[in-house]
C-alpha cells in the first residue's frame, strides 16, 4: 500500500485518543505543592530561548506553501518522490556512543535488532537501541518509568499526554536543558533542526527553557474539518462551495438522509463544526477578562443547531447511538456523506479504503464556514506540533550534542536521501522503485512501515500520497482556500502545568458528558445550561479564577 | 490447649494444631495456590485505598503524596452525579433480583424435567454459549439487530411504520440491560442449581410418585427444598453484590443512552476518577462501595442464619 502506515494514519488512531484535548493549551498537570513552577514561558524568556529559524532553500515543492496569518501556512506539497533524493549531512553525525530510546507505536513492533534498526545505527554512527511501545497504553507505560527514575536517553512524550506525563515538572529534572545548545543561532550547527517552524519549538518549551525536540510539525494544525463525499455530492449536483452557513447545511440533511434506504446525511459533526458559531476553542479574552467556551451565548447557539439535527432525524442512528468506531466504515459505504474528522483522516490509506468500497470514491471537505453566512469564518489553530521527544538529563553535554547531531540527520527534509533512509529503509532491501514511489518491499513492511525514529525528531510535514496524486491535490488546494481563516485561539502554544484539581475542572467531565447527551439528541440544552451551572459554582469558577492569576495575569494570553 | 488423650476417642476440637496440621496438610497445601493469588490480586491491591484520603499524584507516588482526611469524601457525597449513579446501581440491582434471578431457576427446572439426554445436552450447550462472548460482542449483536438502523428499525422503515428506539431509550434502559443479561448469562447461572438438582436423593421422587404425588407436588415438597440452600446462597451472594451491576455492558452503552441513564458506581469510578486523572476522587468512590457492599453481605448472611439457612458459612 505504497507508503502505507505513515504518519497521518498514525494521526488518526492518535485523535481518537487524544480527541479534541490536543487542541487545548498544552496542558501538564500537576500536585498541588508551592515547590511546583507553573510551566509557563514570558515573553522575554521564550524569545530568548527559542531557536532561530532558517528554511530550507534547495527543495521545490509541487505545490509551494501557502502563508497564512502569523505562525499559519500551509504545507508544501509533492506529486512525486525525488528520483535522485539529495544528502543534506555529510559523513555521519554520532561517533559510536551507546544510547536507549523510547517512542509509541500503534501498530506490530518490529523485531529487535532487525536489519532496518542496523542499516539506521550504521548511518547515524551511533548504537542506538529504539524500543517501540504500544502507543495505546503509553500513558500508562511512561509514569511507571518517570516514577522509578527510569527514562531511557531518548523518549517521545506526545503533548496531549503532558497532564499524565507530568511534563512540566520532569523538564529539567529528569529530562535535560537543550537551551544552550538550540537557542538562538546556537541551532545553525543542525540546519535541519533549524528548518523546523518556531511555533514547533514553542511547544517544546518549560518556564523559558528549551526541552523538547519537535516531531511532524506543521503551521496547519487545526482539530479537523467537516467532510462529505464529494463523488455522491457531484453526482447529485450538490456544489459544497455553495454551503456557506449553518442552514445551507441542515437542509442538506434534509435533502440528503433517506432513512429508508438506510442513508443518513450526518455522522457525528459537533467537535469540529462548533467554532463556527463564534464559540471560542475552549477560552477567550474579552476586556481584558477570561470567559470560558461554556458561558458563551455562541456555544448555546451551536449546541441548538446540533440538537435540532439530530432530532430531525439527519443523523445516523449508530452516531447516536455513540458508535464511532464504525464511522469510516458508514462514510465508506455512503451510509453517511457528512461527518466530522481529525485532518488525518484525508490521505492515502483513506483514499485506498474508500476506493476499495466505492471506486467512484472521492473526499472533499466544507470550507471553514460562519454559522450566520455573515461573518468571517475562523478555525482555531492547534500547537504546531503534538509530537515531542526529549533527551534524559543524566546525559553529558558531548552525548547531547551527539544525540542532537542524530536528531538533525532524523530531520532531513522530505525528498531527502536521509529522509529516503529514515521513511523507506535502504532501496532494494526494504523498498523499490514501481513507477517511481517508494514502495515497501516484504522485509520494508515488517521492519520500516511502522514508523520509530521519526517519532524523535523529524522534518515539517508535507502533503504527499504517492500513487493518489487526486488526494494530495485536493488536501492542498482545500487548505490554501482556508488558511486565511487559521485563528490563534488564547493560551496557544502555551504550556500551562495545572493542579491535579485545576485540570479534572477543566475536563469537566460532568458537563461534557451533557453535551454529548444534547447534541445527540438525549438531553436539551436547558439540561446543558444546568450541568454548566452545576460547573462554574464549583471547580469551574476555581479554574477560572486560577486561570486568571497564574497564567493570564502573569503571562499573557499568548495570542 | 489440651493435650490430647490416646485412650479417648478423637475430638475434632481437642486436637492440637500441630496434629491437626499434620493431618490437613495436603488439603491445606492445594489451597495455597488460591491463598497466594488472593493475597496478590485481592489483599495487596488494597494498600491503594489510602490514596482515598489523599490529594493523589501520581508523580510523588503513595508515600509522598498530600493527606486530605475526608475531603475526597466530603466532595463525593456532595456531587449530584455520584448520587445518580448510585441510584442506578440501586435500580438495576433491584430490577435484576426480580426479572434475572428467577430465569436460571426456571431453566435448571426445565432442563431437568426434559429426559431424553442428547436433547438436554444440546439446549445446555446453546443456553451456555453466549457466557462465552465478551460484551462487546453480545452488544454488537443487539445493536444489529434492533439498533437504530438495525434489521428490525430498517424493516419498520421499509413499511412505514415508525422506528422503534430500544437501544437509546434511557427510560427502558433497566429493562434493555437485564434481557441483554439473561440473554448472555442466565444459560451459565443453571450450572449450580442442576448440580444441586442432581443432589436430591432419586428415591424420594420414586417414593412420591408411589405415594401418587403429581409432577407439580413432586417439584413443590421436593425439588424446591432440596434447592432451598442453594438458592437462598446465590441470594446472599447476589446481595452482597448489589454495588457492582456490571462495567462494560455500562461503558459501551454509556452513549448510547446517555450517562444520566447509565452511569453506575463503577463507571462513575472509571470517569470521574481514572479519566481526569482524578485517582483519589475515584479511590473513595470505589472504597465508599466496597464498605456498602461489605455491610450487604453480612446482613444478607445474618439474615440467612435467621432463616436457618447456611448462607455463606455454617454457623
Amino acid at each position: 500500500m505504497g507508503t502505507g502506515l505513515n504518519r497521518r494514519s498514525f494521526l488518526t488512531s492518535a485523535a481518537t485518543i487524544a480527541g479534541v484535548t490536543s487542541m487545548a493549551p498544552l496542558l501538564s498537570a500537576c500536585g498541588g505543592g508551592s515547590h511546583r513552577r507553573s510551566g509557563a514561558n514570558t515573553k522575554e524568556g521564550l524569545r530568548a530561548a527559542l531557536p532561530s529559524y532558517v528554511p530550507h532553500t534547495a527543495f521545490k515543492a509541487d505545490i509551494p506553501s501557502v502563508q497564512g496569518g502569523p505562525d499559519a501556512a500551509t504545507d508544501a506539497a509533492f506529486l512525486s518522490y525525488p528520483a535522485s533524493p539529495a544528502a543534506t549531512v555529510s559523513g555521519v553525525p554520532g561517533k559510536g556512543g551507546h544510547y536507549s530510546a523510547v517512542t509509541p507505536l500503534w501498530g506490530t513492533v518490529p523485531p529487535v535488532g532487525n536489519s532496518f534498526y542496523q542499516a539506521m545505527n550504521k548511518a547515524l554512527g551511533v548504537d542506538l537501541k529504539v524500543k517501540p511501545a504500544d502507543g495505546n497504553h503509553y500513558d500508562t507505560i511512561i509514569p511507571t518509568m518517570t516514577a522509578a527514575r527510569k527514562l531511557p536517553d531518548w523518549i517521545q512524550l506526545p503533548t496531549w499526554w503532558n497532564p499524565n506525563f507530568h511534563t512540566g515538572d520532569l523538564a529539567g529534572t529528569q529530562l535535560a536543558d537543550l537551551t544552550p545548545y538550540l537557542s538562538g543561532d546556537n541551532i545553525k550547527k543542525y540546519p535541519n533542526l533549524a528548518a523546523i517552524p518556531t511555533g514547533a519549538w514553542q511547544v517544546c518549551t518549560w518556564g523559558d527553557k528549551l526541552y523538547g525536540i519537535p516531531s511532524f510539525s506543521t503551521k496547519f494544525m487545526i482539530a479537523g474539518a467537516t467532510y462529505y463525499r464529494r463523488d455522491i455530492f457531484e453526482s447529485r449536483g450538490i456544489t459544497a462551495d455553495q454551503v456557506k452557513s449553518a442552514d445551507d447545511l441542515m437542509n442538506l440533511g434534509k435533502e440528503l438522509t433517506d432513512a429508508k434506504r438506510g442513508v443518513w446525511a450526518f455522522d457525528d459533526v459537533w467537535t469540529y463544526l462548533y467554532t463556527c458559531w463564534g464559540a471560542p476553542l475552549k477560552w477567550k479574552v474579552e476586556n481584558g477578562k477570561l470567559v470560558h467556551l461554556f458561558e458563551t451565548p455562541e456555544f448555546l447557539e451551536a449546541l441548538d443547531w446540533h440538537h435540532r439535527l439530530a432530532t430531525a432525524g439527519y443523523v445516523h442512528p449508530a452516531a447516536l447511538a455513540g458508535d464511532n468506531a464504525n464511522a469510516p466504515t458508514r462514510f465508506y459505504s455512503g451510509k453517511v456523506l457528512i461527518q466530522g474528522g481529525g485532518t488525518g483522516a484525508w490521505n492515502l490509506p483513506d483514499h485506498q479504503s474508500g476506493v476499495a468500497a466505492n471506486e467512484k470514491y472521492r473526499r472533499g471537505a466544507f470550507n471553514i464556514l460562519a454559522a450566520d453566512g455573515k461573518s468571517t469564518p475562523v478555525v482555531y489553530m492547534g500547537a504546531s506540533t503534538s509530537m515531542v521527544s526529549y533527551l534524559n538529563a543524566r546525559l553529558k553535554p558531548a552525548q547531547i550534542e551527539e544525540l542532537l547531531g542524530v536528531a538533525n540527520y532524523l530531520a532531513a527534509p522530505y525528498g531527502s536521501a536521509e529522509y529516503t533512509l529514515v521513511n523507506f529503509g535502504a532501496e532494494g532491501v526494504h523498498h523499490r522503485r514501481v513507477n517511481g514511489v517508494p514502495t515497501f518491499t516484504e522485509e520494508g513492511k515488517k521492519d520500516v512501515q511502522a514508523q520509530t525514529f521519526p517519532f524523535l525528531a523529524g522534518p515539517s510535514a508535507v502533503i504527499s500520497n504517492p500513487g493518489a496524486e487526486v488526494v494530495t491535490r485536493d488536501y492542498a488546494a482545500w487548505q490554501a482556500a482556508n488558511v486565511k481563516s487559521l485563528t490563534k485561539p488564547a493560551f496557544w502554544g502555551m504550556n500551562i502545568s495545572m493542579p491535579q484539581a485545576m485540570a479534572t475542572a477543566e475536563a469537566a467531565q460532568g458537563v461534557q458528558d451533557t453535551i454529548k447527551d444534547c447534541y445527540h439528541g438525549k438531553k436539551k440544552v436547558s439540561d446543558v445550561q444546568a450541568a454548566v451551572a452545576t460547573w462554574k459554582s464549583g471547580p469551574g469558577g476555581r479554574l477560572k479564577g486560577w486561570m486568571t492569576d497564574n497564567v493570564l495575569a502573569k503571562y499573557g494570553s499568548g495570542q | 490447649m489440651s493435650t490430647v488423650r490416646p485412650d479417648s476417642a478423637p475430638v475434632p476440637a481437642r486436637l492440637s494444631r500441630r496434629v491437626r496440621l499434620r493431618r490437613d496438610r495436603t488439603l491445606l497445601l492445594m489451597t495455597l495456590p488460591a491463598i497466594v493469588l488472593l493475597l496478590v490480586f485481592n489483599y495487596l491491591p488494597l494498600f491503594g485505598v489510602v490514596t482515598a484520603f489523599q490529594d493523589y499524584d501520581p508523580l510523588v507516588g503513595v508515600w509522598h503524596s498530600e493527606w486530605v482526611g475526608f475531603d475526597q469524601f466530603q466532595q463525593l457525597f456532595g456531587d449530584p452525579l455520584f448520587w445518580g449513579a448510585m441510584k442506578n446501581t440501586l435500580y438495576l440491582s433491584l430490577v435484576q433480583l426480580i426479572l434475572f434471578f428467577p430465569v436460571p431457576i426456571a431453566l435448571a427446572l426445565l432442563l431437568n424435567s426434559v429426559l431424553s439426554e442428547r436433547l438436554r445436552n444440546f439446549v445446555q450447550s446453546v443456553l451456555y454459549l453466549p457466557h462465552f462472548f465478551s460484551w462487546v460482542l453480545a452488544i454488537t449483536i443487539f445493536q444489529q439487530m434492533l439498533g437504530g438502523a438495525g434489521i428490525l428499525n430498517q424493516f419498520l422503515r421499509q413499511h412505514d411504520f415508525s422506528p422503534w428506539n430500544i437501544m437509546t431509550n434511557p427510560d427502558t434502559f433497566a429493562l434493555l440491560i437485564t434481557s441483554q443479561a439473561i440473554w448472555k448469562e442466565a444459560g451459565w447461572g443453571i450450572i449450580v442449581f442442576l448440580a444441586a438438582l442432581s443432589a436430591i436423593n432419586s428415591e424420594l421422587y420414586e417414593a412420591a410418585a408411589a405415594d401418587g404425588a403429581g409432577r407439580l407436588r413432586r417439584m413443590w415438597h421436593i425439588t424446591l427444598p432440596g434447592l432451598r440452600g442453594v438458592i437462598v446462597l446465590m441470594l446472599v451472594l447476589r446481595l452482597g453484590n448489589a454495588l457492582s451491576v456490571g462495567f462494560e455492558q455500562f461503558l459501551i452503552q454509556r452513549d448510547a443512552v446517555g450517562h444520566d441513564a447509565a452511569d453506575v458506581l463503577d463507571t462513575f469510578s472509571f470517569y470521574y476518577g481514572i479519566t481526569t486523572g482524578n485517582y483519589s476522587y475515584g479511590a473513595a468512590a470505589g472504597l465508599f462501595k466496597g464498605v456498602i457492599s461489605l455491610l450487604l453481605i453480612w446482613g444478607a448472611n445474618r439474615l440467612a442464619h435467621a432463616f436457618g439457612e447456611d448462607g455463606l458459612y455454617r454457623k
